[in-house]
């Protein structure tokens, strides 16, 4: 047992930190949020010229090995900043569905590009009818002669604007709700066929609905085993799951922090507001669910970067809490800051929006309950 | 006890029914117009118009009970927009305190919907501590105007009102209660400065209000120089007994259940998932009670008797009633909760995320819910504040 960070790790948690420090001010923030694409083009570069676009690639890919823990600590500190590049949709969703089951010549075409951040990935799995359940999926895809035709809609597919590709998840046999017979394809975003309708979400990102009309695509493109893609869908959404929680602990830590700081500063009845025991006590829970989901986030990444069988009903444990206590923490936040709270000016209220998005990401506090406890 | 409505409050309700249904606006009306026409209506049924005056300043004077089922309607019902400020909150203040060339100046326009109000309470330093407020009014040594300095922040709807009401300091030599004084003035007129506060949701609805030399002839001051703490402490019960909303959550929830059953899970919808469903159930029980605690509360105030200590927990019980349905009905709209400025899956998701957000200011303004919470430990229980 060790809870201790190598000293790779610790430069990576250090650089990142900086990054974070130099250039996630909450007016760069919202001047990046609101630019054509949402983000910087320049950090997304710095980022790649850092190296973390590479970082849970293999080695023999051109990435840097890592494993579940090194993107925990770099997602924890992207929390700190509410970070807008599209790491979480290139790399971890888009990059991870390609790096557990892309043939290596498909591998070899798309990664160096997905990892020196000139070509950008996406991942697109969910469908209006299917609530929270990747296994639900009613867009098509149809044997037709050296290739297959895709017809369907996706919805809430992140960054698709600005994406050069997107992995998306359709049905080739069985029924709408059965793992088996589920396929994973790589479409050009702008193939024929395919209509982006762009939209920004609440916490300042961008996300899209993806209309999909005789979209043909090579039997090359397919990603694993046909009819097999579940699989990799699963195990892409829980690397999705550790990576957004790890990103909520960083936001909660600041949200926890800058509200004990700003009670200390504000002053009603002739005493800061931190002298009011009511005050105290709600900001010592609010710490004390923060440190339970950095517990549960350890364990639950530790299992998975060990590939532990117990790494899935954690991850449905972490998601849990972290859904709960995070927007318990979030909005007590706001709570505490008073009218304050509810404005743009203060960050509070960014993370606070972050955290009820990341929430509903890849199934919300009661979906992943209800899993836990089946 | 009985818990049946008698003939004479069915028949209300049915004459309340029909009236919505008669007025409703109609698609194509012009909503002005219809809104105005509507009030006219109303006050012709005999004082509709204004259900909570008194029958005194031409209120219709209901029992309890009808004022219980006229909440419940128009909960139902889509009534014309109206601001709470003049209606609701300053109307109380001048019929209490105001004088009579006050009442006859100010309460025709506010009945009429002609003039909007904005409430000019809170300052930077003073926000729960609102006896704290800085913003300073000196009379003319021929005692004929005050000259008005200072800043107020959080004003709803300042950018659009006609008047404020205001909360200014006379003197500070006391103890801060005192030397509070109530002034009413006109918002277009120089020396106001109106800077937009923009909220989460990205609206603007609340303001910075700057005021330099404003002069406001004394004729415009409720009551007493100094004793504006008194009056605008009336003035808060009033609004708090309105934020509580129950008959609204009551509607909101059934139309949650609704929603919540167009969304797919399995064979069955999201209403059928146990701990969706056992939320639901748990909003309904807290309902149930708090439609109840507010018709022990309409009891008591008919029987002449102060409010009981029931009604104090009813801001409280209503707004955390209302945070949990806006977050619940996020929760049924899945991700698609998270589209902004686009309607996107779900039809109900729009709208569910800025409502949620704009909750979380119910237990901010109007007594944030800890002050709230003190407040009921020494006025209701007795308790004495502790050293901290
Ligand atoms: C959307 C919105 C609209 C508003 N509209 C108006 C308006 O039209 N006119 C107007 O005058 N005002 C308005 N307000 C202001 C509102 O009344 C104040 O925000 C409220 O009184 C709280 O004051 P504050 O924001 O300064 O918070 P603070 O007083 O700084 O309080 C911050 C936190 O500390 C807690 N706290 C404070 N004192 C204590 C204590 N003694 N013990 C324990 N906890 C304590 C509070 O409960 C709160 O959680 C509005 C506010 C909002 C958010």
């Amino acid at each position: 047992m060790n809870f201790d960070f190598s000293q790779e790790q610790q430069m990576l948690q250090d650089s990142v930190s900086r990054f974070i420090q130099d250039n996630y001010d909450l007016e760069s923030r919202i001047k990046s949020a609101g630019s054509k694409f949402g983000f910087s083009q320049d950090h997304w570069q710095t980022m790649a010229e850092l190296g973390w676009l590479g970082l849970p690639f293999d080695e023999a890919d051109g990435g840097f090995g890592g494993t579940q823990i090194d993107t925990m600590l770099l997602m924890e500190q992207f929390g700190k900043g509410l970070v807008l590049e599209p790491l979480l949709a290139s790399v971890i969703l888009g990059g991870g569905a390609l790096k557990r089951g892309a043939s290596t010549e498909l591998k070899a075409e798309i990664l160096p590009g997905l990892i020196d951040g000139s070509r950008q990935l996406t991942l697109a799995y969910a469908e209006e009818q299917a609530h929270f359940d990747l296994h639900d999926v009613t867009t098509t895809a149809r044997s037709d002669g050296d290739g297959f035709v895709i017809n369907g809609h996706k919805s809430m597919v992140l960054h698709a604007a600005t994406a050069d590709q997107i992995v998306i998840s359709t049905r080739t046999s069985g029924g709408q709700i059965d793992e088996k017979g589920i396929s994973l394809f790589l479409i050009d975003a702008d193939a024929d066929g395919v209509k982006r309708d762009n939209f920004p979400t609440v916490d300042g990102l961008r996300a899209s609905e993806v209309t999909l009309q005789d979209v043909t695509v090579g039997k090359d493109r397919l990603i694993g085993e046909l009819d097999g893609g579940f699989a990799i869908l699963n195990d892409v959404a829980s690397d999705a799951i550790l990576a957004l929680s790890a990103e909520a602990v960083g936001a909660m830590e600041v949200l926890y922090k800058d509200t004990v700081d700003y009670t200390q500063q504000r002053e009603q009845f002739d005493h800061p507001l931190a002298d009011f025991q009511v005050l105290q006590h709600r900001m010592v829970e609010m710490f004390m669910e923060y440190e339970q989901c950095k517990s549960l986030l350890y364990r639950a990444t530790m299992e998975a970067a060990q590939g532990s069988s117990a790494a899935q009903r954690s991850v449905h444990a972490l998601k849990h809490l972290v859904g709960k206590a995070g927007i318990f923490i979030a909005e007590n936040a706001v709570q505490l800051h008073g009218g304050m709270g509810m404005t743009e000016e203060l960050r509070i209220g960014h993370y606070f929006k972050r955290m009820i998005v990341i929430d509903a990401q890849f199934g919300n506090a009661d979906y992943h309950l209800g899993k836990f406890a089946a | 006890m009985d818990i049946e409505l008698g003939p004479e409050d069915l028949a209300f309700r049915e004459d309340v029914r029909s009236f919505f249904a008669e007025n409703a606006h109609k698609a194509g009306e012009d909503y002005n117009v219809w809104r105005l026409d509507w009030f006219k209506k109303a006050r012709d049924k005999g004082g509709w118009d204004v259900p909570k005056w008194s029958a005194e300043f031409g209120g219709p004077g209901w029992t309890p009970t009808q004022h219980y089922i006229w909440e419940q309607e128009t909960a139902q019902a889509t009534l014309p927009w109206d601001m709470p400020f003049g209606i609701g909150m300053i109307a109380p203040i001048i019929m209490a305190h105001g004088n009579e060339e006050q009442q006859e100046r100010f309460l025709p326009d506010i009945r009429g919907r002609k003039v909007n109000w904005c409430q000019g309470y809170s300052e930077p330093g003073a926000g729960s501590d609102l006896a704290a407020l800085k913003t300073k009014a000196v009379l003319s040594d021929d005692g004929t105007y005050y000259t008005v300095n200072g800043t107020k922040i959080w004003t709803t709807m300042a950018q659009i009102a006609d008047w404020i009401f205001c909360l200014t300091r006379t003197d500070d030599s006391g103890i801060k209660q005192e030397g509070i004084t109530f002034l009413l003035f006109p918002m277009k007129q120089e020396g106001i400065e109106v800077k937009p506060i923009i909220t989460l949701g990205g609206a603007h609805s609340v303001n910075m209000v700057h005021f330099t030399d404003v002069k406001v002839p004394v004729e415009n001051r409720i009551g007493a120089e100094g004793k504006g703490w008194t009056y605008a402490k009336g003035l808060l019960q009033h609004e708090r007994t309105g934020l509580a909303g129950i008959s609204r959550s009551i509607v909101a929830l059934e139309n949650l259940k609704k929603q919540a059953s167009t969304v797919k899970r399995g064979n069955g919808s999201l209403m059928d998932e146990p701990t969706f469903r056992a939320k639901v159930a748990e909003l309904e029980i807290d309902l149930m009670a708090s439609e109840f605690t507010e018709l022990r509360s309409l009891a008591s105030a008919s029987a002449g008797s102060a409010p009981g200590p029931e009604s104090s927990i009813l801001k409280l019980k209503g707004t955390e009633i209302q945070q949990r349905i806006a977050k619940l009905t996020v929760e049924a709209g899945g991700i698609y909760s998270a589209a902004w400025g686009k309607p996107v899956g779900h039809k109900f998701a729009k709208g569910g995320m800025g409502g949620y957000l704009a909750s979380r200011a119910f237990t901010i303004y109007g007594g944030a819910s800890e002050v709230q919470k003190d407040v009921i430990a020494k006025n209701v229980l007795g308790l004495k504040r502790s050293s901290k």
